[in-house]
């Protein structure tokens, strides 16, 4: 019985080796999984995946670079944008690349929720070989709008009457040849692809929820790009050989909103006294395990926006205290301040979906009790947050933030700030920075402008920038020329070369 | 889930009741490791220092420090704490509800015995973790909702136990006796059928907390137990899984403290058969 | 028989109105806006806004009342229509397929591994009762059976995977995935059906007609075909059965450490997503399911045994 027991572990293990030995396939590896064809839903896998294109793309410092259209200009007044297409481009499904079913694809995607349907757009049209944008108003990041997943072009027998995507036809280096909803999928080299064709043959997108399993995976060698790694993992692959840890600043951010309508938060002395009381190095390197406390809104690596004159946000607890008293909060017997009766307790609404927040959470939540603030953790749903911010019930969230689903954190700004948003501020209303925002949007303004705008915030504090995220990936030396792009955009998949 | 474990075991035999008291011991220890070190060591299982990451044993924290520089031993017994007193409530609950309606259904018969049969039949096609997991979507409060839910899951168990045990002694001369002397069903449980389940309830008891642990910890360990920064075998265990390399003694911890609970259960029931 | 089946069939009625309700409650406990909700969960968390969320309630019809869609539900259920994911959108039916697919292949191959490993070993054990494999056997059941099954799954990772390099951690489409995940799963079931099967034989070996058996002269193979095989099927079929609910079990938590498309990570993300339609759906397949190997195994008993008395 024994030896029939290990015959048969014989047998798999046979199996098992004949099953590597198979033609060499890439396989990706990253969190996110394939929830449906739909762009807004599990886009940005088809668009690293290098499936689905663009109009613009971007480079790795977030330059605009041609993409499906070669070039663009804009009229005089601002009111209208041409995109020259690229000649020689066709579908996966073998149909040709024209002005009408770009233009087709950008219009659905403006009737979508996502960042183009908050672009002033009257309408979308195909000229001859050019997709022509006609605006109400001028929008300067229009072509930056354009980078994104949510505007890629599908083919147009990807469409359902209705709008709805069905099927997923672009025309990326790579096409789809297999969907195994929602952890797997196989995609080939595309012959017919417009530039220079893929190297590698074979790849696989893997879904793998786990951060712990993500790192065994490429731990083993079983994956050669995997991405999202958690901090305590990234210190232990280092040290391996055959494999290299790579770590980007990302333009995103963890932040506290706090409702400034609310009868507490209102006071800016308060919220100054909460910002002095984050100790954000501390947290940073505590529970994200990289140096990147956020001093100001956005990290350097949004050059533009990012602005070297103004006063970094410090830790200081004792000026929190005295700020605090100087408003008349006195500590109460347990040590929490109190005003006219009122204890100064605050509730912190946070998700547990990304695993730092909870723990985040914990922390500021020691780091405000240090000043005598009180703070209740509410971790629950993440659309509480918006759900709250609409019925004014909110008091403090935690959140991450992702200010560049463009190039440009122009449209986060727009969306969030001017003057208010579901992801921003909250009860804040400053004529001058809706102003200033509005008027970058229309093309009006610079450098000057954009730094203002981050004083504003810096001092107005709708919100507490509290760390500055990287993104982390670990990349096989099989592999050559993959990339680990900033905006998420691309892993550089129709570049890599096998390693000799 | 019980069930299964339970039909497996009941088919044992031999003699090692030696094992039973083996068992007492280790579950005996843990539960007072889990009393007393909070009260020796007065450490806050939530309260960080950056300082003491991953630091090694002193005198506030003897089993060290984890990744958050949160004492190990204080958050070991919290944990222990919390996955014992659920599994406990949630044992005692569902053999009260279990024996309340095994009894009355072998009392009654008739359609009360076929519906509740049925019922516990369908509540036992449906997986454990799969009704813990839909409770703790209805029921917002973790702790709670892993109650609820395992009641659900365990009271089976009891169910059929008691009903079987029930409909073999209600015609017996004894009972039936009792009856025409007038007593009334408390009497006669407590008289005749209290005497014929205690036996198994041990058993039952001690397999229904090694289940709960478990799934308490499997549920925390998939990230949809306890939420963070609770103190919690599973949670603690998927915290500390990637630094199995920087610290294994920071993850040997929950694991062994599990392992253990575990085999001392497994070992009450196991003897307290023979 | 036909008793037998009709008791089976009003206890899938019962599981499926038991998750029906289950699920309203679940409906009517969601604090806050569900359209919120789903569309974190279609869009990410951070995606989500009003304009989303509004875009979601015209869709999904969400302003109809709880009550009416329960009711819905089960009507479309007596029509086999299990609705559409809300968050990918697709029909239920087609995202389960490939998951239930996948759940069966690695429970089917956890039970045959089992299988290989358990019974023959208990039979072995069961023969000579107190000798050294019986009491091997009993420690390392017990101790398996202490061993929450992702901290084995783990362990198989590091040792096999990492240590080893022989197989691949985790992932799908070859049959080298197979392997780690169905043996988590197999030493589980392993540990406890080896003992069911030695404790059976234990108990027909000391027979008198086993002795018997012996006694006019049959070799061991031959008296354990003619009078073992049939008399310890019975309680092995039965506790085969019973196991398939605790593999559902494990297959929550394994599918979850080796990233397995299959339907528990399927049903926890549901859950997680609250993707009502996908959770009745799931929750549906897996107690139905349940309910209709109970009955399979309630036939292979009759077959193996015909004396044995209906339940």
């Amino acid at each position: 019985m024994l030896f029939r027991l290990l015959a048969s572990s014989a047998v798999a293990v046979l199996l098992g080796t004949s099953a590597f030995a198979q033609e060499r396939v890439l396989d990706v590896v990253s969190p996110f999984e394939l929830k449906g064809p739909e762009p807004g839903v599990s886009g940005y896998i088809y668009l690293q995946m290098d499936v689905i294109e663009t109009l613009v793309n971007s480079d790795l410092e977030g330059n605009l670079v041609p993409g499906l259209a070669t070039e663009w200009t804009t009229s005089g007044d601002g009111l209208e944008w041409r995109f020259l297409l690229r000649d020689g481009v066709t579908f996966h499904d073998g149909t040709p690349l024209d002005a009408a079913a770009a233009a087709h694809a950008l219009s659905v995607a403006q009737g979508k929720p996502g960042l183009l349907a908050t672009a002033p757009i009257t309408r979308i049209e195909g000229q001859g070989n050019e997709v022509v944008f006609h605006l109400a108003e001028p929008f300067e990041p229009l072509a930056a709008f354009l980078t994104e997943y949510r505007n890629m072009i599908y083919a147009p027998a990807a469409y359902a009457a209705d709008g709805a995507i069905t099927e997923v036809i672009g025309t990326g280096a790579y096409k789809i040849t297999k969907i195994e909803a929602p952890l797997r999928m196989e995609v080939e080299r595309f012959e017919g692809y417009w530039g220079e064709p893929a190297h590698i043959a074979n790849a696989t997108y893997q879904s793998v929820g786990r951060a712990e399993t993500r790192a065994l995976m490429a731990e083993s060698g079983e994956a050669e790009y995997v991405v999202n790694l958690d901090p305590a993992s990234v210190a232990r692959l280092a040290e391996l050989d055959g494999l290299d840890v790579y770590s980007v600043s990302i333009p995103r951010a963890m932040l506290i909103k706090a409702n400034t309508a609310h009868p507490v938060l209102s006071d800016l002395d308060v919220r100054r006294a909460l910002s002095l009381a984050l100790d954000r190095d501390g947290l940073a390197s505590a529970v994200l395990r990289y140096r990147a406390g956020a001093d100001q809104i956005l990290p350097p690596l949004l050059s533009d926006w990012h602005s070297e004159h103004v006063q970094p946000l410090r830790y200081d607890p004792d000026e929190a205290i005295s700020l605090l008293a100087e408003a008349g909060w006195v500590p109460g017997d347990d040590g929490i301040l109190v005003r006219e009766g009122q204890r100064l307790s605050l509730t912190l609404t946070s998700y547990p979906d990304r695993p730092e927040m909870p723990l985040s959470a914990a922390v500021i939540q020691q780091m405000f009790a240090e000043i005598g603030v009180e703070l209740t953790i509410d971790l629950t749903n993440s659309s509480e947050i918006p759900v709250r911010h609409h019925d004014g019930t909110l008091e403090l969230a935690l959140f991450a933030r992702n200010f560049a689903l463009t190039p440009s954190p122009l449209g986060t700004f727009l969306t969030d700030y001017a003057p208010n948003g579901d992801w921003g501020a909250m009860g804040w209303d400053n004529p001058e920075f809706v102003d200033l925002i509005r008027d970058l949007a229309r093309g009006r303004g610079g450098q000057s402008e954009r730094d203002r705008a981050i004083e504003i915030l810096q001092t107005e504090l709708p919100v507490l920038p509290v760390a500055w995220y990287q993104q982390t990936a670990v990349i096989s030396h099989a592999i050559t020329g993959a990339v680990l792009d900033p905006f998420e955009r691309t892993i550089g998949l129709k570049y890599i070369r096998w390693a000799e | 889930m019980s069930a299964v474990e339970h039909s497996a075991i009941a088919q044992q035999r031999g003699n090692w009741a030696s094992t039973s008291w083996l068992g007492f011991t280790l579950v005996g220890a843990i539960i007072l490791f889990a009393l007393v070190t909070p009260l020796a060591f007065p450490a806050d299982p939530a309260k960080q220092s950056l300082r003491h990451v991953f630091a090694g044993p002193d005198l506030a924290a003897p089993f060290g420090y984890d990744h958050l520089g949160r004492s190990l031993m204080a958050r070991l017994a919290h944990a222990l704490r919390l996955s014992l007193s659920i599994a406990g409530a949630a044992v005692l609950s569902s053999s009260v509800v279990g024996i309340a309606i095994g009894v009355l259904a072998a009392w009654q018969g008739g359609w009360v015995d076929r519906f509740a049969s049925l019922v516990a039949d369908s509540f036992l096609a449906l997986p454990g973790l799969l009704l813990v997991l839909m409770v703790s979507a209805i029921v917002p409060l973790q702790p709670l909702a892993f109650w609820v839910g395992l009641t659900l899951v365990l009271w089976i168990e009891y169910f059929r136990l008691t009903r079987a045990a029930v409909q073999r002694l209600i015609n017996s001369p004894a009972v039936e006796a009792s009856r025409l002397l007038g007593f009334g069903p408390i009497y006669v449980f407590r008289r005749h059928f209290w005497p014929a389940l205690a036996p198994m309830m041990l058993t039952l008891a001690a397999f229904g907390m090694a289940t709960a642990i478990m799934s308490i910890a499997a549920l925390g360990f998939v990230s949809v137990g306890m939420r963070p920064p609770t103190p919690e075998l599973g949670l603690m265990m998927v915290e500390l899984l990637p630094y199995y390399r920087e610290a294994p003694f920071a993850l040997m911890t929950p694991v062994i403290a599990t392992f253990f609970v575990l085999l001392g259960l497994n070992l009450v029931a196991g003897g307290a058969r023979s | 028989m036909i008793k037998a089946i009709g008791y089976r069939a009003a206890q899938a009625l019962i599981v499926a109105a038991l998750i029906g309700v289950l699920t309203f409650l679940m409906m009517r406990a969601l604090p806050g806006d569900i359209a919120f909700r789903i569309a974190a969960g279609r869009y990410g968390y951070d995606a989500v806004n009003a304009a989303a969320a509004e875009a979601v309630r015209q869709e999904l019809n969400l302003d109809q009342s709880a009550l009416a869609a329960f009711f819905q539900w089960f009507g479309d259920l007596l029509r086999l229509d299990f609705g559409r994911s809300v968050i990918s959108g697709r029909p239920v039916v087609e995202e389960i397929r490939h998951q239930l697919g996948a759940s069966l292949q690695l429970a089917g191959a956890a039970l045959a591994i089992s299988l290989f490993i358990g019974p023959p070993l208990g039979v072995l054990a069961g023969l000579r009762a107190g000798g050294w494999l019986d009491r091997s056997l009993l420690v390392v059941s017990t101790a398996l059976r202490s061993v929450p099954q992702f901290m084995l799954g783990l362990l198989l990772i590091v040792i096999v995977s990492i240590q080893l390099r022989w197989l691949p951690p985790a992932g799908y489409g070859q049959v080298a995935h197979f392997i780690l995940p169905a043996t988590t799963l197999a030493l589980g079931l392993a540990a406890v059906s080896a003992r069911v099967a030695r404790d059976a034989m234990a108990g027909v070996a000391s027979s008198s007609y086993y002795a018997f058996g012996r006694w006019k002269g049959l070799d061991e193979g031959q008296v354990f075909r003619r009078h073992g095989l049939r008399n310890i099927g019975v309680p092995l079929v039965t506790f085969i059965g019973l196991q398939l609910v605790m593999l559902v079990e494990g297959v929550v938590v394994i599918e979850s450490i080796f990233a397995w498309p299959g339907i528990g990570h399927a049903l926890v993300h549901a859950i997680f997503g609250r993707d009502v339609p996908m959770v009745q759906a799931t929750a549906l397949m897996l107690g139905i399911g349940f309910v209709a190997l109970n009955a399979l195994v309630d036939l292979l008993t009759h077959w193996i045994d015909p004396r044995g008395a209906q339940r």
